[in-house]
């Protein structure tokens, strides 16, 4: 091998290698990194979120351990809506935006509150019940 | 050297396929109703699918066509909670017959999806890059018009699809969307003439994998807006070095490149929205690959588009939605060209497009579209006319195409 591919091939791996990384560092440090992400556990089928997340802003993501899915809370007017981020067409992961919810397989767009405004999808997003209790919101799964 | 890069690949992969397949105590402990909690699909198979009919007048040429364009049936499968499979077989214009032009079926997508997280995941397989915003989003209930936006049809080619490797991901903590991706490269024979690097694509038959490709991009929303970058950079000779030396061309993972930029961005609210789009191609070596298999590429071709829409049932807050729209596309195809005698500038090449539309979605997987389109184009350059057939009509640079269409997705 000629100096010049060495050189080249050197290069291109540690490219490679590099983005293998960069894919674990940013699994690693991306998901405790934000204070929007929530990390809990599911409890007899519930789980607790302190209500002084929403102090810092009216939308919170809930990360249940072992889940596939977040679950987005917002407090609103009426409340406290909790939708889970599952795409009803596919069940692929959502993507948050200002507006509600897209789905980026095939381009579903869901509204703040859940409803379908671009297909594929057909169904709205699946809502858990929530109460209050004491500090607390509990998210009934 | 290849080898090499094969085995790093494959060891970036397997890096992060272990820890998609580690399963965490607490994830063994999920019982199945917690599963099912947990956003596991009801049924493991899914078949769905979108298609669309049009109904098109042209104009000058006096001639109306009625086509059913496409019907793609998706499968999907979920074989655990973190590993599913997705497809779309597409049929194009209704029917395939031996012997006759026209018609394709064509697998779209055909992928394994690796769940990594909630926001992360790797595809690997058939699979389509993010680039521009049609080409991940092109089910017609998702964009104005019976056609395509041309720009995302000619320069970025719509639903361009290679086989690959590709991570999708999003950040938490701010609104950051991002995907990278290796996949085989073009084919440069395949190249030709107006169409910019449409034909070069393999679409997963038998790929050219001497030569490879990246892509990349970043999505990032700020208040009702949407902002994107992407990227792709890739070789398109496929031959062998000896082949390629006699051609005179570059061979290699990444020879005779060819590079596309693209930055769009989105903007929706209260049923108004905006998109702005724009796309640059650049070959640096056309002039290599038109002495080989003369042809007349260009070096560099752009595109650029804006669209207003606005939903005029979106005060009333029904399901149902009218979207009226105008779209305003320009894009050259040889922006610039080789030095002569490798390039023949074509003016008919440099285009600008102007619609007016509109789309009634009584629920949102259904639509009825109709729209008008004027169409400008430069003068044809009489050095590209050889043999003009006697009949032939003078060209004419301005012309009006109406589209009727419907579409469905589900």
């Amino acid at each position: 091998m000629k100096r010049r591919d060495f050189v080249k091939t050197s290069c291109q791996i540690c490219l490679l290698s590099s983005a293998g990384l960069l894919l674990t560092f940013m699994n690693s440090c991306s998901p405790a990194a934000g204070n929007s992400i929530f990390k809990t556990e599911v409890k007899n089928n519930q789980i607790e979120v302190p209500l002084s997340l929403f102090d810092k802003s009216p939308l919170q993501f809930v990360r249940p351990k072992g889940w596939n899915y977040d679950i987005a809370v917002e407090k609103n007017k009426d409340g406290y809506l909790a939708l889970l981020m599952q795409c009803t067409h596919q069940s692929n992961q959502l993507i948050s935006t200002v507006n509600g919810f897209t789905c980026n397989l095939h381009g579903s767009v869901f509204d703040k509150e859940g409803n379908v405004r671009k297909g594929p999808a057909e169904d709205p997003l699946k809502k858990f019940k929530t109460t209050i209790s004491q500090n607390s919101l509990i998210i009934n799964v | 050297m290849r080898k090499n890069l094969y085995f790093a690949l494959a060891l970036s992969c397997l890096c992060t396929l272990s820890q998609a397949q580690q399963i965490s105590p607490a994830q063994q402990l999920i019982t199945n109703e917690d599963s099912l909690n947990a956003g596991a699909a009801k049924s493991k198979t899914v078949i769905s699918g979108y298609g669309s009919a049009s109904y098109q007048r042209d104009f000058n040429a006096g001639v109306s066509t009625m086509n059913l364009d496409r019907a793609v049936l998706f499968v999907g499968h979920r074989f655990t909670d973190k590993l599913s499979f997705f497809s779309e077989l597409e049929v194009e214009d209704a029917k395939v017959e031996g012997g006759s032009d026209g018609g394709e079926v064509a697998m779209e997508q055909a992928y394994i999806k690796f769940d990594l997280s909630p926001k992360q995941y790797i595809v690997a397989g058939l699979f389509i890059p993010r680039i521009g915003i049609l080409n991940e989003n092109h089910l017609p209930v998702n964009f104005n018009g019976v056609e395509r936006p041309l720009v995302e049809t000619v320069i970025i080619p719509a639903t361009w699809r290679e086989l690959g490797v590709a991570f999708y991901g999003s950040a938490n903590s701010i609104p950051l969307n991002y995907s990278v991706g290796i996949m085989n490269g073009l084919n440069s024979e395949g190249f030709e003439h107006g169409s910019g690097i449409r034909e070069g694509r393999a679409e997963g038959r038998t790929a050219t994998a001497n030569n490879l490709a990246i892509s990349a991009a970043l999505q990032y929303s700020w208040k009702d807006f949407k902002f994107q970058i992407s990227g792709y950079a890739g070789g398109t000779v496929g031959l062998s070095k000896r082949a390629a030396d006699s051609l005179g061309l570059n061979s290699g993972a990444f020879g005779t490149p060819v590079y596309i930029g693209e930055g769009d961005l989105q903007y929706s609210k209260n049923g108004f929205s905006a998109k702005a789009l724009f796309a640059y191609i650049s070959y640096p070596e056309a002039d290599k690959v038109n002495a080989a298999y003369a042809k007349n590429l260009a070096t560099g071709m752009y595109g650029t588009y804006g669209e207003l829409a606005y939903d005029l049932l979106y005060k009333k807050q029904k399901k149902a939605q009218l979207i009226s729209f105008v779209r305003y596309e320009a894009f050259d195809l040889n922006s610039s060209i080789p030095a002569a005698p490798f390039g023949i500038y074509d003016g008919t090449e440099k285009q600008s497009h102007l619609l007016l539309g509109l789309g009634y979605l009584p629920i949102p997987n259904v639509v009825i579209k109709a729209d008008i389109r004027l169409v400008h184009t430069g003068p044809q350059n009489p050095a590209l006319i050889i043999n003009p057939p006697p009949n032939a009509l003078p060209y004419q640079e301005n012309n009006q195409v109406l589209n009727l269409g419907i579409g469905y997705s589900f």
